[in-house]
């Protein structure tokens, strides 16, 4: 008895795989990572650096606008090279 | 229809649950996080101040304290947990009389309730009437005093943890080893290969995805642990036992101040996700090495 996918030709049986998690790549980062991975990677960065800031840079008059925006670059840098 | 749309339609019900109850309250704390409200008070509305509560967060001597307790507590609740289920699933896999018995005995404490643990472990570490203070007294000679040192009801607090989840351990990592097939392990006694040999690189590698997931699932648990802790210490002696969670609740409920405890939960749920992840690089990112 045959079942569904002996009916199918390949081409469609491979359909599924290419709807599969995002591709990883190698970059700078000692991980291999996907898309996902590298956005989420930013966003602790971000968190982590906002909370430093506070703490230690913002009572020495440097604003907060200064770590989001380094965060935002590192966040660039990560999300397409890392 | 197509299947994948059939798909997708019976799917909707659960998506949509977990979007109501799940995702919705999840941006909601974080929103309230960004506002100073206390919806008891005179002026109930919500302010938006920015990020003065993350900024008002980093200077409390409190819950920095309180983090650190936290941190202790779920490094030696884990750790411990993971110890003694392993023991104790390795015990279980042999057959002994009674094994049924006490496998049934030691999953008692996963069906109680938190808050009934807490009171049942304050009844027994109460100096004159527990049971605990009175063995340990007569035994050793130790007046254990769980309202007077904080290092006795720091250490409570773990055992009591302890002795609450370890059979969820137990359990995860019995049906880890029930599921290991027996061709490797013959191989390995052919291969003259000895207990110690066959544990780290036998067993130990393929039950590494139940240990894994389990201490995940533990270590998440412990970072909220709540309301056995303030049952049985109320968050003291002092500060000693005030875990984060405690700390959120005595700052939410008695002094209302929701905006503040909302943004400690979102610091809480970031350092906990934080902490799983490095755990998950740490433990499996070295096996798929690096290609380039």
């Amino acid at each position: 008895m045959s079942t569904q996918d002996d009916d199918m030709p390949l081409a469609i049986l491979h359909t599924d795989e290419d709807h599969g998690p995002a591709p990883e790549k190698a970059g700078f980062l000692p991980i291999e990572t996907n898309w996902f991975d590298r956005v989420f990677i930013s966003v602790v960065i971000w968190v982590a650096l906002s909370l430093f800031w506070f703490r230690f840079m913002e009572p020495a008059g440097l604003t907060i606008w200064i770590s989001n925006a380094i965060a935002l670059a590192l966040a660039c840098l990560i999300v397409t090279r890392g | 229809m197509h299947p994948n749309k059939l798909g997708w339609l019976l799917l909707a019900p659960t998506m949509l649950i977990l979007f109501l109850f799940g995702v919705v309250p999840f941006f909601y704390v974080i929103w309230v996080s960004f506002h100073q409200w206390n919806p008891f008070a005179a002026d109930p509305s919500m302010i938006f101040n920015w990020a003065s509560n993350y900024r008002q967060l980093v200077f409390d001597a409190q819950f920095m304290a309180s983090l650190g307790v936290t941190l202790a507590f779920v490094f030696f609740a884990v750790l411990s947990e993971l110890v003694i289920g392993y023991l104790l699933a390795q015990a279980f896999m042999k057959d002994f009389p009674g094994k049924a018995f006490f496998r049934t005995i030691h999953t008692l404490p996963l069906i109680m309730a938190p808050i009934i643990v807490g009171s049942i472990w304050k009844l027994m570490t109460t100096p004159s009437i527990g049971i605990i203070p009175s063995l340990l007294d007569s035994w050793f000679g130790y007046n254990l005093n769980i309202g007077q040192s904080a290092m006795a009801a720091f250490i409570t607090t773990v055992v009591m943890d302890i002795w609450h989840w370890t059979p969820l351990v137990t359990l995860s990592l019995i049906a880890a080893l029930v599921s290991l097939p027996a061709d490797p392990f013959e191989q390995a006694q052919i291969d003259g290969a000895n207990k110690r040999q066959i544990f780290w690189h036998i067993t130990l590698p393929m039950i590494r995805p139940a240990i894994i997931a389990t201490v995940f699932i533990r270590l998440m648990d412990a970072m909220r642990t709540v309301d056995e802790v303030l049952m049985l210490t109320g968050g003291g002696p002092g500060s000693a036992t005030r875990y984060v969670g405690v700390h959120i609740f005595k700052e939410v409920f008695p002094r209302t101040n929701y905006g503040y405890g909302s943004a400690i939960s979102v610091i809480v749920l970031y350092l906990t996700i934080v902490v799983c992840w490095l755990l998950y690089v740490g433990l499996i990112a070295p096996r798929n090495t690096k290609k380039g």
